[in-house]
């Protein structure tokens, strides 16, 4: 759809991997055994996380979660663990792994969980509205090139990180998230989180 | 202070907000930048004001950001880039992040920027025939604005500007900077500088805090100002955003690139040549565009025939960033006191396109005639290389820095 067009620096990733010799490339079975050696046990076989305060990976766009694993490699972006992990990184690493995480399908919310509160699912749709989340994130928060994808994300993981910007803790390339988030009540950054992880992925 | 490969340490909480500094946790704190036309909360972010809600591939587009990863030497894609006959490119430094402004000191040292991406400013030093990277400075707030003079190396954040004094002798230990000015606005958008020195005095542009707003008396100037900080003087004002300028090496004035307000249309506003002819003309932004049309909403009540005319124009949303006019003796006589400008290239139109534009001044103080000069930077309607700023070396060869590829390359001709 429009991904593509959305996503020229990875297409461009993407032409010069094709284009190398098969030998140099790096096998994309190599990073799937690799992931499941040193990320599934946080973020889930799958990039589906079990483990509260660790997001899911999956769908994530391939932009963005490079972009984190730089910005962990260069302590810029706070997680003693990533920061561990990122710096046995090399660049070529961050590339097959963050290609890796954007060809994972997307986490569907947890069928299991009790159905959600349709007035607390208003409250955030209203938030996210009033709070322009869809100009960067995508109608259905599905993010995109540099933007994380928000929709059907652990909530625990969506409520701690909207804290980390709203109180500054983490930053991104710019403050953008920090002022987005710069009017909005602490208590509405929960119903946020609560509408955003039951989101449907798609 | 470190050499490649980087030690980073721990980017501290608040960094870009505060705008202090790791590498230069020594270096004069600098308060929060306060900035009234700063988007609040639940306003929409700087770059997207106007943009078009009937349309959902625009409503996607935003500003990219520089890939974290520089392109390794063997995968630049210069064999798709495409010079007029007897000119020649080639990698002349790579690994350099988010590269943007380029300035040589006296002992040849190339200083290279960057924006946010990088954070960072970079040296290269030839060191017996290879060029080693240094990292000078890490975890600065757009340290963009770069400029050498008398041995030092002076640095524009969006709220100051810093000098390091006899730079090249210390590049392992670049020691504290003197604070030559901090009196700038510190906005982020459209707060990264361009610097240049001429006649012992320092050029700052203010970009406009904004997509497109009404910028008051503070903002959307070129200011110049002494090299302590003294004296600060407008230049030329109604200038959105100036990412490159130079001074015509026949009579010493000041020439700009502007890049024009965004959303408007694909194809309107373009962006302009500008030069400035008395101080402090102004140049039409937010009121009239291009020289020949009024704005929308801040145009009401305005003519464009009370504001400067372009010498040229540069295309829609073309991100024209570095120019500078040619006064090397490498390329071929046509070439002498030619501008050359960086089309960066468009982030926020369906069409892309980028590349390297000379332009022929007139004489008259227009433009005579333009050339494409580097051209098979876009393939399949997306970004192989995109041009930022240019340095024209001792031999008369030009480097040209590339954000996009984190690579700096040179230009050389032969018959």
């Amino acid at each position: 759809m429009k991904r593509t067009a959305l996503m020229p620096v990875l297409a461009l990733g993407l032409a010069l991997w094709q284009a190398m010799p098969a030998a140099a490339q790096p096998a994309a079975v190599g990073y799937a055994q690799r992931y499941a050696a040193l990320c599934a046990a946080c973020h889930g076989a799958n990039g589906r996380s079990e483990l509260p305060g660790t997001p899911h990976l999956a769908g994530q766009p391939s932009f963005y979660a490079i972009t984190q694993l730089f910005l962990f490699r260069e302590g810029r972006r706070e997680n003693a663990a990533m920061t561990a992990v990122a710096k046995t990184l090399t660049d070529d690493d961050l590339r097959g792994f963050s290609e890796l995480i954007a060809r994972l399908p997307p986490v569907a919310p947890g069928a299991a969980a009790a159905p959600a509160d349709a007035s607390r699912m208003l409250q955030g749709q209203a938030l996210a509205q009033r709070h322009l989340c869809a100009n960067c994130h995508g109608a259905d928060f599905s993010g995109g090139e540099q933007v994380a994808r928000l929709a059907g994300q652990r909530e625990e993981y969506l409520a701690l990180t909207l804290r980390e910007f709203k109180s500054g803790q983490r930053i991104g390339y710019t403050n953008a998230m920090n002022e987005a988030l710069g009017g909005i009540a602490p208590e509405a950054l929960d119903t946020l989180a609560y509408y955003l992880a039951r989101l449907p992925a798609r | 202070m470190t050499t490649r490969p980087m030690r980073v340490a721990r980017w501290c909480a608040g960094a870009l907000l505060l705008g202090t500094t790791a590498a230069l946790a020594q270096a004069p704190a600098t308060p929060p930048a306060t900035s009234p036309a700063a988007p609040a909360a639940q306003e929409e972010p700087f770059w997207a004001k106007g943009r078009p809600r009937t349309d959902a591939t625009a409503m996607r587009m935003a500003p990219v950001p520089s890939f974290p990863i520089p392109t390794a030497v063997d995968k630049l894609p210069i064999a798709k880039l495409k010079l007029p006959p007897g000119f020649r490119i080639e990698p002349w430094a790579t690994g350099l992040l988010d590269a943007r402004a380029l300035r040589e000191g006296d002992k040849g040292t190339v200083f290279v920027s960057t924006r946010f991406v990088g954070s960072k400013v970079y040296a290269v030093v030839n060191k017996g025939g290879t060029r080693e990277v240094k990292t000078l400075i890490d975890k600065m707030q757009l340290p963009t604005g770069i400029e050498t003079h008398n041995g030092a190396l002076y640095v524009a954040t969006p709220k100051q500007v810093l000098r390091y004094d006899n730079i090249e002798s210390r590049l392992d230990a670049i020691g504290m900077p003197v604070v030559v000015y901090d009196k700038l606005p510190g906005d982020v958008p459209h707060g990264w500088k361009y610097l240049r020195i001429r006649d012992n005095k320092l050029y700052v542009p203010v970009g406009a805090p904004c997509n497109i707003c009404e910028p008051g008396d503070s903002h959307a100037q070129i200011l110049k100002m002494n090299l302590d900080g003294s004296g600060v003087e407008v230049v030329a004002r109604g200038v959105r955003n100036t990412v490159g300028f130079d001074f015509d090496p026949k009579n010493g004035e000041l020439w700009f690139t502007d890049n024009g307000r965004d959303w408007l249309s694909e194809d309107l506003p373009e962006d302009e040549l500008n030069r400035v002819s008395a101080a402090g003309q102004h140049f039409g932004f937010p009121y009239c565009h291009q020289g020949d049309f009024t704005d929308p909403e801040f145009g009401w009540g305005k003519s464009c025939s009370n504001y400067q005319k372009p010498a040229l124009l540069l295309g829609p949303h073309a991100a024209a960033l570095g120019m500078t006019f040619y006064t090397g003796s490498m390329f071929p006589s046509q070439y002498q006191g030619a501008i050359f400008i960086a089309r960066h290239g468009p982030w926020n139109r369906t069409s892309k396109y980028a590349d390297i534009l000379v332009a022929w001044p007139d004489g008259k103080g227009g433009i005579a005639k333009t050339e494409p000069f580097l051209t098979g930077l876009v393939e399949n309607n997306q970004y192989l290389a995109r041009p930022v700023d240019f340095l024209v070396q001792k031999d008369g060869s030009m480097l040209v820095s590339d954000d996009f590829n984190g690579a700096v390359y040179r230009i050389s001709y032969s018959r």
